[in-house]
């Protein structure tokens, strides 16, 4: 019974992932990318608190949730602030734009 | 003395450790710090290093000879030799059948390398005095200083070392140090040449040294000193020289049509490895020491300063060479061979150097080649057996030689501070008279003259006759009948030496003699030349000029061309070592005072020597190795055979001073102008040096042309170009990957990741095997993995030994010999798939073809009978003892056909049989 509700929530989060990859690869507006990427993080964050559901007693998959949403959390404020600065320098919020590190 | 002797034990002898690393310690502090320490600083810190070395040298000497003497005392008649232990360097492989040789850093003092460091501290002592002055003026006084004390570290680590690649050690660092100091000048083109040219001629001697060490390696199994004099008579064995290989290459068609000469073209050809060694040894010294055909760097490296010339190209390391024949005595004198040809080749290089010094002017070139002249003495003494002899005459040489360059140098020093200019002050024609002017110089150099030409009573005069004397009553014999060495075994001859020929020693006293003659000469020249006459140096003062015979002259300028500084007396630090030295010339000679019956120094070295004299310990079927022999009648030519040394003194110094003093020197120019050729060929040294050229570095240079050639076609032309394309164009195709769009690398990312993904899930199926073929039991061990499960098929049937997957990760099997076996290994991981692999096994026959190899292990029963046993097997073999000893000697035991008699205990690996399974091995 428990191991179907897993595996629910791991489809679950498996399909929130895909949809956040393939919008990353896929959108070209850099504020788009950012909302893909949190979309990954908490996927993953449901599969670590689903899988924790099978062991008992043993907090560590919540744990690695909460420290994700930390980390999610910074990498909002650096990828937002990034995003202003592009954006003051390009004016536009176009990721192909971003190329300069190819030369 | 007790406490000395208490502090410094013979086994663990550190007083060497000081006396070597004091001047490193010099060396490295003026070096490094040389230019702001400044030059008081650096002149105490060398003196002090060189000084304290020396006071080392001397308790150290003082120690082995009380040690000596003790053990005298007490009849023993070992060498004495003092050991300190550095560590171990390296271990080599040697031959196949020998363990591993260690290298140590290991050094030794025994007589020889006692006297000599006495040399070359005192000595050199002297000599860093002398250069305190010398080099004075020069902005590179710190590196000078730097360059000597690194050379006398190295010289010490030649003498000291325990062992070949010590003293092939120190042999390179003198060899450096030589190239630093010759080229000391090096903004002069000519003098950055000579230092090369002494450097590279040395490298062909030390590819004779690195050669020797090989074959003793091979031949001895061991490089120090003990290890050698110990081993030193598997060196009599023969060695197949031709044809190399089965045939000489292209003979087979000659086996045909001609068979007499494929045959005669064929024929073995056997040298001794003793004469090998010997041959490649006298390579080594023959460059080291400046002898024929090497002797070329010596004259060009008298380029460097004139203490350099003194201490490190005449006195000591060009003494190195006979040190090293003196010190391998025992391994050159199984080789009569090698001897002759040593003492050959020294009296042939007295005589030519000799004979270019009879017409050099400038005076360090004729001391250049006295030096050259006088090593081949060394040689010549060392060649016919007489070690200690020619040994005492690298002593004397030092003394008098020093003596004799240093004085030059004083000579050369007075000139240059009026003319300044290297060659002009050197250049004899400019010289003359100076007794008047530098009394004290002209004392010493006298004494060392007398010295060299061989005045009664003087060292040269007791060495020279040593060596003379025993040119003529000493050589090598082989006291087996023939020098033929049999095989204990076949019965057979096992080696033949050569022996010396009956004119061998009469030819080289003869050479001796004639060579005395002219070094009296010669070095009568030189002294005249510099002291006696009228100084003819006037005119090339700087700045003076040809008086004007204009209507003004008075009567002061028509008196000839008196003007500028006369020569000067140099100072105390060039006059006192010079002196001292003299001194030394005049009365070392009866440290080996032969004909007067006072011999300290042979009685000391005597030790050392002992196994070279008679060889008594290199026992062979049939007598003794080759050794020492002394005429007959030796005792009774003493002083018969001293008169024609006698009078080659007279007609040599005679000579001189008719033609160049009574005469003026009117029949040496009267003569040169008769032969134009000849004096323009002996004055450009017998043109040696553009023979060279032509011939050997004529061919290095095409070959060098033709590397140019084949760099600018091949390698920048065809392989650059190929690898530049190739990167270019690899480079433009990923270019066009580098996009710059961030999803499309994220894109790549993911198909990696999934790739990733993919094979984790994958399970796979792999495994190791251990083999035991001894006892037949295989181990099958399973590759682990994350969720792993096993099942095995351990008969290969196709069907799992159990249809559930389980823990068991690795599966026993036995096998009997000649067994075959496919055991299936499947694998399911936590995905559910799964994964299968076959393994082979198979387990060899005992013996891989009928007789073939097999161990049999004799025992002993308790009835006292031999069995064989073969390991694994039950069945006891019989062994029978056969009525005739067989020839290999008592105790051998017949083996059954196809058995091979190993003396070793089951289990154990035999390297003859084939491995056909190793570890991790899966079919």
């Amino acid at each position: 019974m428990m191991g179907q509700l897993v595996q629910h929530y791991v489809l679950l989060s498996t399909v929130i992932f895909m949809i956040g990859a393939v919008g990353f690869l896929v959108r070209r507006n850099i504020l788009v990318q950012l909302m893909s990427i949190e979309l990954m993080l908490n996927a993953v964050n449901l599969a670590l608190v689903a899988f924790n559901r099978q062991h008992q007693g043993n907090m560590n998959g919540h744990m690695f949730a909460f420290f994700i949403m930390a980390v999610a959390a910074a990498e909002a404020a650096v990828g937002l602030a990034i995003l202003l600065a592009f954006y003051r320098l390009k004016g536009s919020v176009n990721s192909d734009e971003a190329e300069t590190l190819k030369h | 003395m007790h406490a000395l002797q208490k502090l410094f034990p013979p086994t663990e002898f550190a007083l060497l450790a000081v006396i070597l690393l004091l001047p490193l310690l010099g060396a490295i502090v003026n070096g490094v710090f040389g230019k702001r320490l400044g030059k008081e600083a650096v002149t105490t810190m060398a003196l002090f290093a060189i000084g304290g070395s020396f006071v080392a040298s001397l308790a150290s000497f003082w120690l082995l000879a009380s040690a000596q003497s003790a053990a005298h005392a007490k009849g023993s008649e070992e060498a004495v030799r003092f050991l300190w232990k550095g560590w171990e360097w390296v271990r080599i492989s040697g031959r196949h059948d020998m363990a591993q040789l260690p290298l140590a850093i290991d050094f030794s003092y025994d007589a020889l390398s006692g006297v000599m460091s006495l040399v070359v501290t005192g000595v050199g002592f002297l000599i860093h005095l002398y250069s305190t002055k010398y080099m004075d003026k020069d902005p590179s006084y710190h590196r000078f200083f730097a360059y000597l004390n690194l050379f006398i570290f190295s010289m010490l680590v030649l003498i000291l070392g325990n062992s070949l690649p010590v003293l092939f050690v120190g042999w390179e660092g003198v060899g450096l140090c030589s190239y630093l100091l010759i080229g000391f000048w090096f903004d002069d083109e000519k003098n950055a040449a000579a230092g090369k040219k002494a450097f590279i001629t040395n490298r062909i001697g030390d590819f004779g040294l690195i050669v020797a060490m090989a074959l003793l390696v091979y031949y001895v199994g061991s490089l120090d000193w003990s290890g050698i004099e110990g081993g030193r008579s598997n060196l009599l064995t023969r060695v197949q020289m031709w044809p190399v290989g089965n045939q000489v290459p292209g003979t087979g068609f000659l086996q045909a049509s001609m068979p007499s000469v494929a045959e005669a073209l064929n024929r073995p050809r056997f040298v001794s490895a003793a004469s090998l060694v010997g041959l490649a040894l006298f390579l080594g010294c023959a460059g080291k020491s400046a002898q024929f055909p090497l002797y070329v760097w010596l004259p060009d490296a008298m380029a460097g300063p004139t203490p350099v010339s003194a201490l490190i190209h005449a006195a000591t390391m060009v003494t190195a060479g006979v040190y090293l024949v003196c010190r391998m005595a025992g391994v050159f004198v199984l080789s009569p061979a090698v001897m002759f040809t040593i003492a050959l080749v020294g009296a042939g290089t007295a005589l030519l150097a000799a004979s270019i010094a009879f017409v050099q002017n400038d005076i360090k070139k004729v001391l250049a080649y006295s030096t050259v002249s006088q090593l081949g003495y060394m040689f010549l003494g060392v060649g016919v057996g007489a070690f200690s002899a020619g040994f005492f005459h690298v002593l004397t040489h030092a003394f008098f030689k020093a003596c004799l360059f240093l004085a030059a140098g004083s000579v050369i020093y007075a000139m240059h501070k009026r003319i300044h200019d290297t060659d002009a002050s050197q250049d004899m024609r400019n010289m003359g008279g100076m007794k008047k002017y530098m009394p004290k110089t002209f004392a010493a150099f006298a004494m060392a003259w007398v010295a060299i030409i061989g005045v009664p009573g003087t060292s040269g005069f007791f060495s020279k006759d040593e060596i003379l004397f025993k040119a003529y009553t000493s050589s090598v014999a082989m006291p087996v009948a023939g020098g033929k060495i049999m095989d204990p075994r076949s019965g057979k001859v096992a080696l033949e030496l050569w022996g010396w020929p009956s004119w061998g020693p009469t030819v080289l006293y003869a050479m001796g003699v004639l060579g005395a003659v002219m070094t009296a000469f010669y070095m009568s020249r030189l002294v005249f030349g510099i002291f006696w006459g009228d100084f003819k140096g006037w005119k090339i003062v700087k700045g003076w000029k040809e008086p004007e015979h204009d209507e003004h002259h008075d009567d002061h300028h028509e008196h000839g061309p008196i003007e500028g500084p006369k020569p000067k007396e140099s100072p105390w630090q060039i006059t006192v070592p010079i002196l001292i030295l003299g001194a030394l010339s005049i009365g070392a000679g009866f440290l080996n005072a032969h004909p007067v019956h006072i011999a300290p120094l042979d009685h000391f070295l005597e030790p050392v020597f002992k196994f070279a004299n008679g060889a008594k310990d290199v026992a062979v079927a049939g007598g003794k190795g080759p050794g020492v022999a002394l005429h007959p009648n030796a005792h009774g030519l003493m002083w018969p055979l001293m008169l024609p040394g006698l009078l080659a003194l007279v007609a040599g110094a005679g000579g001189a001073f008719w033609v160049y003093v009574q005469q003026a020197g009117g029949p040496a120019k009267a003569l040169a102008e008769k032969l134009p050729g000849l004096h323009a060929l002996v004055y450009d040294k017998w043109r040696i040096d553009e023979l060279y050229e032509e011939t050997i570095i004529g061919a290095v240079d095409s070959l060098a042309e033709f590397a140019v050639v084949f760099d600018r076609i091949v390698v920048d032309g065809i392989v650059a170009r190929v690898t530049a394309f190739i990167v270019a164009a690899s480079g433009t195709g990923l270019r066009l990957i580098q996009t710059g769009h961030t999803q499309a690398y994220a894109a790549v990312m993911v198909v990696g990741v999934g790739g990733l993904g993919w094979f984790f899930v994958a399970p796979h199926a792999a495994a190791t095997v251990k083999p035991d073929e001894a006892s037949g039991s295989y181990q099958i061990t399973a590759a682990p993995g994350l969720g792993y499960q096993y099942r095995w098929d351990s008969d290969g049937d196709g069907k799992p030994d159990s249809a559930e997957f389980g823990s068991q990760a690795s599966l026993p099997v036995n096998l009997e010999r000649g067994e075959q076996k496919t055991v299936v290994l499947e694998v399911k991981n936590a995905f559910e798939r799964v994964s299968k692999k076959r393994v082979t096994l198979f387990r060899p026959k005992a013996d891989a073809s009928a007789g073939g190899p097999g161990v049999v292990q004799i025992e002993q029963g308790p009835d006292g009978q031999l069995r064989g046993v073969v390991p694994g097997q039950n069945k006891p073999i019989e062994l029978r003892r056969p009525a005739p000893p067989p020839p290999g000697g008592p105790g051998a035991l017949p083996v059954p056909p196809g058995l091979r008699m190993a003396p070793q205990p089951p289990g154990r690996p035999n390297p003859a049989e084939p491995h056909q399974h190793q570890p991790g091995d899966v079919h």
